[in-house]
């Protein structure tokens, strides 16, 4: 029996289609990613099968059961940082614990446990608006690791988070992965998805692709992709890189631009020379294998991020 | 543990550690028991003097109430929207009545806490008192229709003012407002024709007059609030804005998308 299974969803708001006859299907164990730009709709799947909304039409089923059937099955964390900033982190987990019907010296052991495995042990009696971004977020997700929660629902969970920040929370999703434990990652950060053993591209409402990360990349075609960052950005240094891209696809990033061509020895030389003659320096140029991100462009021919 | 000792513990502990909400609904109520103590007794013969403290100390004690059931549980309630816990608790197996008893219940506690401090400065003031037993228990049972339909004003407020400091601004405007119209703020006797009746039929202002009467005496009640009719008025409205507000809570703020 799959862990969550999805069928035909359709949800409608009163003047948009969000959701359009989407198929899915996560097995048990699995840890699936669900990558699309702002307004794809994967926000609005997770919800419906954390239950907080309905769809319009379609089958959903969590272990066979209706979402709202399978609550103690599910744990979700939404985008919000919905952990209280005046309690400690040791006190948010109690909560939770309460919530859950755990007696209290139950609770305190769990949440002991679950406090050193999200790395928080020594900073449990602070209070959470003391806690970075990262340190937050992690205590978020050991809201869902009580026991008998099987299914992981992780909403954007690394938006907004540095680096290093994003590194240990990506380390613990990995420990998890290794516990079995069936994830569905939702995010729009193509590196994020890259350690999913599936990913399902979403794109206004549908999955328009879905595979392991690999084989979507050699599915998209793409080969070589040169990563340019240049002193300006402007729709005059884009047209002129262009014409070096592939069917002239050229995806913009937060420092400079991405460029698809096959023959990428020919090509780097000529595109510094060519920003240059429009006085654009290249400060920086490299050729990369493609990300997620590049076949989703490739795909869609739109950004799966918001440039900054 | 369960829900609802899980939504008490968490709520109260955040009444508790928020500065403002300390302020407005302890310090302040306190601060106008000072203030009335020792500036609104003068030409008052000395014998009457204890009773017009205590005549303030419950005024002050009855704003304490209405200021934790309609701005801080407001304000609770919209802050738990606005950061998405409450998105996270619908995704839960959780039963939305026990959150919300477990709110009731934090908010009762908490306005226990302001009602004894409030009381305890005014009796420190040298506040007067005249009652029996039963008119003690009386009192107690009107204090705790003050908080129902302050709590009820308060969940209303915190379903619909999505935001938390526009919840808790309304909720703070609304006990001012009434409170002053009401006579909470005011004799009795020096309101208009048309406020003593809105007196007579606001719960939160009725209920007030009806511990002072049980307390203090009926000339500083103003009229004679325990009538039949007019303490089944104070029950009823009381309960029914107690019961709005526990329908809009339970209906709208856990409405699935």
């Amino acid at each position: 029996m799959a862990a969550i299974y999805v069928e035909n969803l359709t949800k409608k708001y009163a003047d948009s289609e969000v959701l359009k006859e989407v198929n899915l299907k996560v097995e048990e164990g699995e840890f699936y990613a669900l990558m699309g730009p702002n307004g794809s709709g994967k926000t609005t799947l997770a919800s419906i099968m954390a239950s907080v909304r309905t769809p319009t039409s379609g089958k959903i089923e969590i272990y066979g059961r209706k979402p709202e059937n399978a609550k103690e099955l599910i744990g979700y964390v939404s985008q919000e940082n919905f952990s209280s900033p005046i309690l400690t982190g040791k006190e948010n987990l109690m909560y939770f614990a309460g919530l859950l019907g755990y007696s209290k010296s139950e609770a305190k052991k769990i949440v002991n446990e679950l406090l050193n495995k999200i790395g928080l042990s020594g900073d449990a009696d602070k209070k959470v608006s003391d806690y970075s971004g990262g340190m937050r977020k992690r205590l978020e997700v050991a809201t869902v690791l009580f026991p008998g929660i099987k299914i992981l629902v992780l909403d954007e969970p690394t938006t907004g988070l540095d680096p290093s920040a994003r590194r240990k929370f990506l380390g613990l999703i990995e420990e998890l992965r290794k516990e079995k434990t069936t994830i569905l990652l939702i995010t729009h950060i193509g590196a994020d998805a890259e350690l999913a053993s599936r990913v399902g591209l979403i794109d206004e409402g549908k999955i328009i692709a879905e595979d392991e990360p690999e084989r979507l990349k050699k599915m998209s075609g793409l080969k070589n992709v040169i990563n340019i960052e240049t002193t300006i950005k402007s729709e005059k240094v884009a047209n002129a890189l262009r014409n070096f891209s592939e069917k002239q696809k050229v995806l913009e990033t937060d420092v400079g631009y991405r460029v698809y061509c096959k023959d990428v020895e020919e090509a780097t030389p000529q595109i510094v020379r060519s920003l240059d003659a429009i006085g654009c320096k290249v400060t920086k140029i490299e050729t990369e294998k493609p990300s997620l991100e590049d076949v989703f462009f490739k795909l869609t021919e739109r950004m799966v991020r918001e440039v900054s | 543990m369960g829900q609802i000792t899980a939504t008490l513990n968490k709520t109260i502990k955040e009444f508790l550690r928020q500065k403002t909400i300390l302020f407005w609904t302890i310090a302040w109520p306190i601060i106008w028991v000072l203030i009335g103590s020792f500036s609104f007794t003068e030409n008052v013969p000395s014998e009457g003097i204890p009773y017009i403290k205590g005549a303030i100390t419950i005024s002050m004690t009855v704003f304490a109430l209405m200021t934790a059931g309609m701005a801080n549980l407001p304000g609770n309630i919209a802050e738990d929207r606005e950061r998405g816990l409450l998105t996270k608790l619908m995704s839960m197996p959780i039963r939305p009545w026990r959150d919300l008893v477990g709110r009731i219940l934090a908010l009762l506690a908490f306005s226990s806490l302001a009602a004894i401090s409030v009381v305890f400065v005014g009796y420190i003031c040298g506040a007067g008192f005249s009652f029996t037993m039963i008119g003690f228990l009386q009192s107690i049972g009107f204090l705790l229709l003050i908080s129902f339909a302050s709590a009820g004003i308060g969940m209303l407020i915190g379903t619909f003012v999505k935001h938390v400091h526009g919840a808790i601004m309304s909720g703070v405007g609304i006990a001012v407002v009434t409170a002053a119209l009401s006579g909470v703020m005011a004799p009795y006797s020096s309101l208009p024709w048309v406020l003593q009746s809105f007196a007579r039929i606001y719960p939160v202002s009725s209920a007030n007059s009806s511990i002072t009467y049980l307390l203090v005496g009926e000339a500083y009640a103003g009229y004679s609030p325990l009538s039949e009719s007019q303490a089944a008025l104070t029950i009823g409205v009381s309960l029914l804005l107690f019961v709005a507000g526990l329908i809009a809570y339970s209906r709208f703020c856990w409405r699935k998308g």
